[in-house]
Formats: structure tokens, sequence, C-alpha cells
């Protein structure tokens, strides 16, 4: 019933009606070109603008590389890219940097994927944003013969198999490693006092690489040692806000919570404050994972015990090297770790 | 005061006081789309001179493969707008479709089946989201938005929050497979924007639905049985919405719970970038394809200049602001 097809009647219209109403149109149409053309040419002059402000427009005989980062609000790629660009420079080599809104977001990574491949780019250095989810756009630079260097996350080792999907290099620290650190020197610590822990763990976004190995360190780490166990375990998505929010309710669901774990310094930081805000400052140790700079504050400050630290810049600088090297056809070393190492204390600067 | 929606309602025959100024609304919407086809000439234009990378066979069939998932959304959220409503769970049901797809074709159904699932959860969604609007009387957003949440929770749930992935190269085909060398993604959004379009203009749904978002008193006077059509609008967005799922699923050989996180803003963009009034009553599925394209272009475009990410985001939100602002204005000076 409600498919069937009806035209739409329309009535007869004397001849001169049909003159204004066309005399209007047009000037119709001709106010609104004018509005769109100012609007138009605003637009013009502002992303001229805005790409004379970007960093990463020199049209010179320069190789260009690119790196899509999972996001650039979060000093951990900031770092990176502060290396990269070092490297670049230095090496001479046009760089140009993209990363998608949110962290989360592999399909927007894919389209920006997809799109600096359309650039002429030499190289591709790449940090997932999903270890599976991203294989098919590294197929898509295989098959325009651009070498691709990996950082940070690892492909999916099965669906790249699967897909043909070929990388010249992957750089990054071994997480499974620092977190094996952590669960260590939580371990220590409770050794000097009574061997005992209740731990709280925050996790990243589940099924996120770089999280399952930190957390999967963690455990092998701690398992030997019956005293310290894990009472809670709950994804905090990485976020700072969301670290606050879980932790909160994971201290009102086990007041009994000495340490804490989290996968990453955002997440910690946030639950540093749940902390203040219960009245347990001190009372509760908190080891992060990263160093950002917020972090060695708070282990400065005293509010956190420690925290695993990457060297994102030196990733960035490895990628960019190694991208360099593939240009070439020089031989790139296939799987470069990058150092990790606990900042406590005594040693944060 | 001429508003749009009396002309809308007058074109649809469905109030029959005086003659029929059926050539006003006609011609409000041919400026309609004039003007949204004149920005993306314009923004195409701009790219061109801007970067050798943009004019290139390679990269527009880049760009319309990238806005397929958007636009496919995108029409059923232009069938809701149009009915004066809102589906702020779209999103959502990309995600919840989409897992329930992958979760299907992973127990070994045959990928017929497991496509019906997939689109029959997001059909059983959709229905469920026009009940509650049209029996409960509901307002669309807040159902929607609670929707929203249900159904995020729901594929977060049905996945224990891992992504599913790994699927067979037929399933992959819808994705990855060319149609006369035209990628499969622009052949089915190009097809599904067909049918919508006919259904939309050509069928008493259609005009229902028109009717409905122009004035919804005067529509159920006339004898139409307004509650039930609501009902088929949201049904219309769940089922497109599980379409771009099956895409997304087939791109990223991964479902993903997390999925489609803000591709609710994306389609509405899309939609009132297109012409189509959020009040309702008025807007064609031709300015809708233009606005996914504009946001698709745009994005694409500033990829390839290598503009900061931030600056992007800035632009986007002003290109949206301003095309809607230009809309209010050009109304206002007709009115």
């Amino acid at each position: 019933m409600m498919m069937k097809i009806r035209r739409t009647q329309r009535p007869q219209r004397p001849q001169r009606k049909v003159f204004s109403e066309a005399c209007a149109r047009v000037a119709l149409v001709i106010k609104r070109r004018k509005i769109s053309f100012a609007v138009l040419a605003a637009f013009a002059f502002f992303v001229v603008g805005c790409n004379r402000g970007g960093d990463t427009t020199t049209s010179t005989a320069k190789p260009r590389v690119a790196l899509v980062l999972k996001t650039l609000n979060s000093p951990f790629f900031n770092d990176m890219q502060r290396g990269a660009q070092a490297a670049a420079t230095r090496l001479n080599v046009d760089l140009v940097v993209q990363a998608a809104e949110r962290e989360i977001d592999v399909e927007r990574q894919m389209q920006i994927i997809e799109n600096v491949l359309q650039t002429g780019v030499k190289a591709l250095c790449l940090t997932p944003s999903g270890s599976r989810e991203v294989v098919p756009a590294v197929v898509k630079a295989n098959r325009a013969n651009i070498p691709v260097v990996i950082v940070d996350t690892r492909l999916d080792k099965a669906a790249a198999d699967e897909a043909g999907a070929k990388i010249v290099s992957f750089i990054g620290s071994d997480n499974y490693e620092g977190g094996r650190i952590a669960a260590k020197f939580i371990v220590d610590i409770s050794r000097a006092t009574n061997g005992k822990a209740n731990v709280a763990v925050l996790e990243g976004i589940p099924g996120h690489e770089t999280g399952d190995s930190r957390l999967r360190g963690f455990k092998d780490g701690i398992k030997d040692t019956p005293g310290v166990r894990i009472v809670a375990s709950q994804p905090a998505n990485w976020e700072r806000d969301q670290g606050f929010n879980v932790f909160q309710n994971t201290l009102q669901a086990h007041p009994e919570i000495d340490t804490l774990f989290a996968c990453n310094d955002m997440m910690a930081l946030g639950a540093i404050e749940a902390i203040r805000a219960a009245g347990k400052t001190g009372s509760i140790r908190v080891v992060g994972f990263d160093a950002v700079e917020d972090a060695r504050k708070a282990i400065k400050d005293g509010t956190m015990l420690g925290s695993v630290a990457q060297f994102p810049d030196e990733m960035g600088r490895l990628a960019v090297e190694n991208a360099v090297h593939a240009i070439k056809g020089e031989p790139v070393e296939a799987d470069a770790k990058v150092r990790i190492e606990l900042i406590t204390k005594e040693n944060v600067k | 005061m001429e508003t749009g929606r009396e002309t809308a309602i007058r074109d649809n025959d469905l109030s029959r006081r005086g003659p029929t100024p059926a050539a006003i609304a006609r011609r409000y919407r041919a400026s309609q789309r004039l003007k949204a086809v004149a920005g993306l000439i314009g923004l195409c234009l701009l790219l061109w001179i801007l970067t050798p990378h943009f004019l290139t066979v390679a990269n527009a069939l880049n760009v319309m493969e990238q806005t397929s998932i958007n636009a496919i959304v995108a029409v059923g959220m232009t069938f809701v707008i149009i009915s004066g409503g809102i589906d702020l769970s779209v999103g959502s049901l990309v995600a919840l479709s989409g897992v329930v797809l992958a979760s299907a074709l992973k127990s070994g159904w045959p990928i017929p089946l497991a496509l019906a699932a997939g689109l029959g959860v997001g059909a059983a969604t959709g229905l469920l989201n026009g009940v509650v609007i049209a029996f409960g009387r509901l307002p669309p957003f807040i159902m929607t938005l609670g929707m929203m949440s249900v159904a995020r929770g729901a594929a977060l749930l049905v996945t224990d929050g891992r992504p599913i992935s790994g699927f067979d190269a037929g399933f992959r085909s819808i994705a990855t497979g060319r149609v006369f060398g035209v990628p499969a993604p622009i052949v089915l959004t190009l097809a599904i924007y067909a049918v919508a379009h006919f259904v939309l203009s050509r069928t008493r749904f259609g005009r229902y639905v028109y009717g409905i978002g122009g004035n919804e008193e005067a529509t159920r006077l006339s004898g139409v049985n307004v509650r039930f059509h609501k009902t088929m609008v949201y049904v219309v967005s769940g089922v497109t919405s599980a379409i771009a799922a099956v895409l997304l699923t087939a791109r990223l050989n991964t479902a993903q719970p997390i999925a489609g996180i803000m591709y609710e803003l994306d389609a509405i963009a899309a939609v009132v970038i297109g012409g189509t009034s959020l009040s309702g009553g008025e807007g064609n599925l031709g300015g809708t394809l233009i606005g996914a394209l504009t946001m698709g272009v745009l994005r694409n475009g500033l990829n390839l200049l290598g503009v900061s990410s931030f600056l992007q985001q800035l632009v986007i939100g002003m290109v949206i602001i301003v095309a809607v602002l230009v809309d209010v204005l050009v109304k206002e000076k007709r009115a």
C-alpha cells in the first residue's frame, strides 16, 4: 500500500506567471551565487592561510615521508613527532605528519593513510590504531611500492600474513617487558613491607596489542609472588577522565586496594585525582606507564611512585631513519627495540 | 510568513486550501541543490589549484569510497530529519549490526544468512526506536540518545569488548571488489541512493514523510496513519546503518564494538550541508549525497595538503556552520 506509485499533480498556470517566476528564479540564483562565492573566497583564504601556517608543505625535491600517528593530542605522540621531525630535518626529508582526531578511530586512520598515499610519499611510517584493522591500508601501500615502517603497535601477525601485508621494519619498545618491570617494582616494594599488595589494574582499550602486552607482562611478573594479587582489573580506555571514574568506582567496591597499576599514565593521573577525592593520597601506591611529563611531576610530588618510561622521540627518530634506509634500498633492521626504563623518585628529571 | 514546511505540505497535495504553487517548492529545492553543488565544485576547484594530487582518477575513487559509509548512514538520517525527527543512535547501530554480522560469519553462517542477521538487528533496533517514538510519544532526541547507549552496550556485551576479525575473501569483496572497474562500495552507495530517492520522491510513503515533518497534525487529519509511517522512518534509518556496518566490517576486515563513534554527527552534518532543514518537512537525498561528498572531499583535501589535524577539525566545523548559515540567510531573504 505504502509503496504505491503516485504522480504529483501540477495545476496548469497562466503564461505570464511562468515568466515572472522565471525572472524571480534568475534573481534568486544570482543572489545566492554571490553568497556562495563570498563563502568560498573566505574559505580559500582560510585554507591557504592554514597551509602556510602548517609545517609540512615544502615542495622541493626532498623525498617525502609520511608519519601517520594514532592521534596528536597525547604527549607520547607529540614526543614521537618531535623526534621524527628532528631526524627529518637532519636527513633532509620532507616529513608529513597526520593523525585522526580520536585514537580509537581506525576507519579515519585508514582514510588518512589512503589519502597520504596519493600525495607521492616515498615511505610510510605508521602507528596503527588497530593492529588488525589497518592491514588493508598497509596492503595498499605495498601495491604502490611504498615501504612501510610500523611504529609502537605491532600489526597482528595472523591478519598481516593472511592479507600478505609486508613491512620493512617494526620499531617499538617491548611492552611485555615493560609490564614485567612494573610488576617487579611493585613486588620489591611489597617485600620491603609485609610482602602483600592488593592491586587494582586500569587496562587500555580492550583488544589493543599495546595494553594487552603490558598487562600480560605485569601478570607474569607477579605470578610467583602469592602475596601480590590483582583484586580488580577494569578498562579505562587510555583516558584520563575515564581513569578517574573507573578508579573511583573500583575504590568503592574494593576499599582494600593499596596498589594501582595503570597501563598508561593518562589513566594513572586520572586515578590519582580519584584517590585525592577519596582522601587516600599516600596510602595507595600508583605505578603508571609512559612517564609523560605530568607523570614525572607526580613522581616528584610523591603522588605517583613510578612509571615505566618509553622513549617515543627515539621511536620517531628511528622510524624516519629506517624509512630513509628503505627509500635508498639499504638494509633495514626488521625489528628495532627502543630502550625502556623505570622512572622513580631517584632518577626522575 | 511563507515557510518551507507549508510549501512542502501543499506540494504534497495534503492540504487543498487554494491553488498549489508546487513551483515555489520545486524552485526552492532546485536552488538548494544548486547551492550545495556550487559549494562542492568550488571546493574541488580550490583543491585542484592547491594540490596536484587532488584531481586524479585514483584520488576521486578514493574519496568516493571513503565517503560511502557516511553517505549510506546519511540516507536514513535524511528520512528521519525530513520527518521532523533525529536519530542519534546510528553510530552505535553501526557497531551493533557489525558485531552481530561478524559473530554470525565467525560461527560459520553462510554469507546471505549472516547479512540478514546484521540487517535484521539494524531493522529491529530501528523498529524499537520508531515504536517508542511514534506510539510512546517520546521525543526522538531522547529515545535515540538512550538507544545510542543501549546499542553500544549491547555491542560491547556481545563481543566482550574485543574486535572480531578475519573474514573470507568472498565477504570482503563487498568492500574490496570492483564492478566494471569501479570500487564496489561506490556502486552500492549509488544503488542505495537511487532506490531511496525513488522511495522518497515517488511513493506515497515518501510523500507522507514530508507531510509528517511539515505538519504532523494536518497529515494526521488528512487520514494518514502517521504513527505507522513515523515508525517506518526509523526502520529505514536502522537498515541503512546496518548496510553501512556491512561495508565497514568488510573494509576493515574487522567488526569493532567501538566502531561508529560520532557517525551520527557526520551524518547529520552531511544532511544539513545538503540543504535539509532540521525542522523537518523539506530536503532531498541529492543534497545529502553532495553534503557527504563535501565532507569527504574536505577531509581528503586537508590530508593531501598536510594540514595539521587540529586545524582540520576547525575547518570542518566552520564549513558546517557556514553552509547552514548561508541556508538560513537565503531562506530569510526569500520570506
